[in-house]
């Protein structure tokens, strides 16, 4: 099966809030996709429903050009993690994934391989519900890979992870996609896909904003401005903003300047004798590209997190 | 479906919770049948009692224990949580649902067995002592006779069915409490509400459609004819209410978002 998750004009409502509007991308093999956007933006919902989980209104998921309910053995395809809670506590963590490994037509051993993959063979034996997120979440990412599937796709995986889980879970992925696989992996935090993703899929309200490499993003974002460092802000400003530039106080002594290139900037200041100490092109952090886009797509600003579901 | 049984079968030997229930299934109706037959006599002059449906009564204590294990059979995963990872492992529902349905009966058929064999010794050894006597030529509570066999098999298949009640119900509210409470409710409310009724035509049509009172007519071995209902007919109509909840909860089960 070709690894590919190809996601085509999904809307789907929830009573009178619109979850999914026009979501619209496809996941490619050997590279990690980022999917991020504000908590509330359909993620959840769209990894939900190329599971079959719940049913578009309209549009189609396919994962390797099928319908994931037509898979016969399901895990072999995809491997997904959205809830690492999703267990029953009082069952062994080996129990849980042994019944899984059953229902793939697959065998004890392979359980225990993906249990010493993930770490986690000396607690094997114990109840999951006894388990701190870290261990479920990494329960859980035994769980998405026991079928050994070329797609992977994983909610928040490092939620709950300690700065060694966290460590290791971007370590995994992308040895995971570097043999080949599609991986999708969400997040509302930007910061945490950086050194991860090398393609990001932004979504907001239900719909994709930016479907774009990271180097491309960073470099829209940054949009040819140039960070400006001097003691002497006021001459500066007046200056430069004399010549046509947008200048911005960004600092104690420093100014972003946009609509005019580094050489004229410095030009203008020797002709003035304004003083710098620091003339360079502006570099967009992933964190404020991501801001710039999902600026007006976050429904719940400063009002508590969406209920999660 | 042969992966969706052995998935199923694996999630309920890996909890603790089925095997004690199963165990207490036998134990609470084997007790419960010791316990009345204790407590019943029989003069010389002779008694009225229908001595196999006095020796199985424990099923409708039994009974109880059976739809506590058939609604945690899904309504624990609608709980946790684990339901979304059993429908991603598993995509077919309607495959899911009927190996989960194969599982539960199978279990519930072992343990009703063992419980319905466990009354009818107690009944066997505690109801001489209190003045029964067999028929001439018959043992007591014997499996030889043909209406005694026929209380005895449909007792177990009596549990199995509400079981398969249980199981439906708890598809379709996704809810563990509600889901004992409705099973409940259908089993034990029909016989008061019956009583409620002083018309004749009434609390035939109610003793006819109620699933635990035309169900247990399947134990009746004496009075037949007074009865609204006969015993398999009886039987047939608990299967009916099993097969409807099933259906209901199967469609739901499709057609709902997990």
């Amino acid at each position: 099966m070709e690894a590919i998750i190809e996601v085509d004009g999904l809307r789907k409502r929830f009573g009178r809030t619109t979850a999914l509007d026009g979501m619209t991308f496809t996941v490619t093999p050997g590279r990690v996709t980022g999917f991020v956007g504000p908590n509330g933006a359909g993620k959840s919902t769209t990894m939900r429903v190329i599971l079959g989980l719940d049913m578009a209104d309209e549009g189609t998921a396919l994962v390797g050009g099928r319908p994931y309910a037509s898979l016969r053995n399901p895990l072999g395809h995809v491997g997904a993690l959205l809830d690492a809670a999703a267990l029953q506590p009082s069952r062994k963590a080996r129990d849980h994934l042994l019944w899984l490994a059953h229902s793939q037509g697959l065998t004890a051993r392979r359980v225990d391989e993906v249990i010493e993959l993930v770490g986690l063979r000396s607690v094997a034996r114990r109840k999951a519900g006894g388990f701190s997120l870290g261990m479920r979440q990494r329960l859980g990412i035994a769980a998405a890979l026991i079928g050994d599937p070329p797609i992977l796709m994983l909610d928040e995986p490092s939620n709950g992870l300690d700065p060694e889980g966290i460590v290791w879970i971007r370590g995994l992925l992308r040895s995971l996609a570097a043999e080949g696989r599609a991986v999708l992996v969400s997040s509302h935090l930007m910061s945490e896909l950086q050194d991860t993703a090398g393609h990001l899929v932004v979504v907001g309200r239900g719909r994709v904003v930016a479907d774009t490499s990271v180097a491309d993003l960073i470099e829209t974002a940054s949009g040819g401005r140039v960070t400006l460092r001097t003691t002497a802000r006021p001459e500066a400003m007046t200056a430069l903003a004399r010549a046509g530039a947008t200048v911005a106080a960004t600092g104690s002594d420093t100014l972003t300047v946009s609509g005019l290139p580094a050489e004229r900037v410095v030009t203008l200041l020797a002709e003035d004798a304004v003083p710098f100490s620091e003339v360079a092109a502006h570099r967009a952090t992933l964190e404020e590209a991501y801001m710039d886009l999902t600026r007006d797509a976050v429904d719940f600003r400063a009002a508590g997190q969406e209920a999660a579901r | 479906m042969r992966r969706e049984l052995h998935a199923e079968w694996t999630k309920l030997r890996t909890v603790a919770a089925p095997g004690w229930l199963l165990l207490a299934v036998v134990a609470l109706t084997a007790a419960a049948s010791a316990g009345v037959a204790a407590t019943v006599t029989c003069p010389p002059a002779g008694c009225a009692y229908d001595v196999p449906k006095l020796g199985l009564v424990g099923v409708q204590l039994g009974q109880a224990v059976v739809a506590i294990l058939a609604v945690l059979v899904i309504g624990g995963e609608y709980g946790t949580g684990m339901i979304r990872t059993t429908l991603t492992a598993m995509p077919r529902r309607a495959a899911v649902l009927a190996a989960k349905a194969a599982v539960l009966t199978g279990a519930t058929l072992a343990a009703g067995t063992a419980a319905v064999l466990a009354s009818m010794l107690a009944g066997r050894l505690i109801l001489p002592g209190n003045g029964f006597v067999p028929a001439p030529g018959q043992a007591l509570l014997s499996l030889g006779d043909g209406p005694t066999l026929r209380a005895a098999a449909g007792s177990v298949l009596y549990l199995a069915l509400v079981a398969l009640l249980g199981l439906g119900v708890a598809t379709a509210v996704r809810e563990s409490a509600v889901a004992i409470g409705v099973v409940l409710g259908l089993l034990y409310l029909f016989p008061i509400v019956i009583g409620m009724f002083a018309d004749e035509g009434w609390r035939h049509l109610l003793y006819a459609i109620g699933p635990s009172t035309a169900g247990l007519t399947v134990q009746v071995t004496t009075g037949l004819r007074e009865l609204p209902i006969g015993p398999w007919t009886g039987l047939g109509v608990l299967a009916a209410w099993a097969a409807g909840a099933l259906l209901c909860g199967g469609l739901m089960l499709r057609a709902r978002d997990a």
